[in-house]
């Protein structure tokens, strides 16, 4: 089973991003092959230098960084929507591929969770 | 009419009783399920959605009580339901074992649910044929 976990809500907003992202990296955790994809203002997860100190919240961008030791395949970033927020890939707090979001995007996974 | 084959069906639903419809919406698709003749390999709550678990949950007396109303359904069918821990610990809802271990003054998990990790939604996510989740809209 091939799975992606779609994030497309703000990160710091509420916790479904944060409970996406833990069920991604359960998956990961139990060997099964996933990637997560940012698309909508859920680019903003990848934005470099946050701080939510003030906000009393855990760095959601440190969170994401522990992907890769989980095991997570491959971050993807939807091409558009980091435009329409005016990120670059080069410019991201983890390395992410991007992508244009498409059926034939979503066809190639069994699973596609977005909470 | 053409016999189908029996699937068997692993449910999770994230949207809390009372705010959503997911619960309710949930209910009824296990329902048809069983009626067809398939299986439902677990029932996984996640999210807000642990409150459905809540046995201190106390609705207007002309109003559904949805967590008796699952826990029935899921004792008739012998349904495995699971809540997800470390939702049910951020939001209030705790059994006997993990009372004792916060030291809390009470429990308030609704029997048959289980408390247990997200270990048991991969689980179903492979083994079952088919996974459905009942989000809240919004």
């Amino acid at each position: 089973m091939t799975a992606l976990v779609v994030i497309d809500r703000a990160p710091y907003g509420d916790w479904r991003g944060r409970e996406a992202v833990d069920m991604g990296f359960s998956l990961a955790a139990f060997d099964q092959p996933v990637s997560f994809l940012f698309t909508g203002p859920g680019v903003n997860w990848l934005r470099m230098g946050q701080d939510a100190t003030e906000l009393s919240q855990k760095n959601l961008a440190r969170q994401l960084g522990a992907a890769a030791i989980f095991g997570v395949e491959a971050l993807l970033v939807d091409h558009k929507a980091l435009a329409a927020y005016q990120l670059s890939v080069d410019t991201l707090s983890s390395p992410a591929q991007p992508v244009t979001v498409s059926p034939g995007l979503y066809g190639q996974y069994d699973h596609i969770l977005c909470l | 009419m053409p016999k189908t084959t029996a699937l068997s069906f692993t449910l999770i639903i994230t949207g809390a009783p009372y705010v959503s419809q997911a619960p309710q919406t949930a209910l009824e698709f296990a329902r048809a399920v069983i009626a067809a003749g398939h299986r439902i390999d677990r029932v996984f709550l996640y999210g807000d959605a642990v409150h459905l678990a809540s046995t201190l949950a106390c609705a207007p007396s002309d109003e559904p009580q949805w967590t008796q109303i699952w826990s029935e359904f899921l004792e008739t069918h012998r349904v495995p339901a699971i809540v997800c821990i470390a939702s049910a610990l951020r939001r209030g809802v705790l059994d006997e074992k993990e009372q004792k271990r916060y030291q809390r003054p009470a429990h308030n998990l609704e029997p048959p649910f289980e408390i247990a990790g997200l270990g048991e939604w991969v689980e179903g996510t492979v083994s079952s044929d088919r996974t459905l989740y009942f989000h809240p809209t919004d």
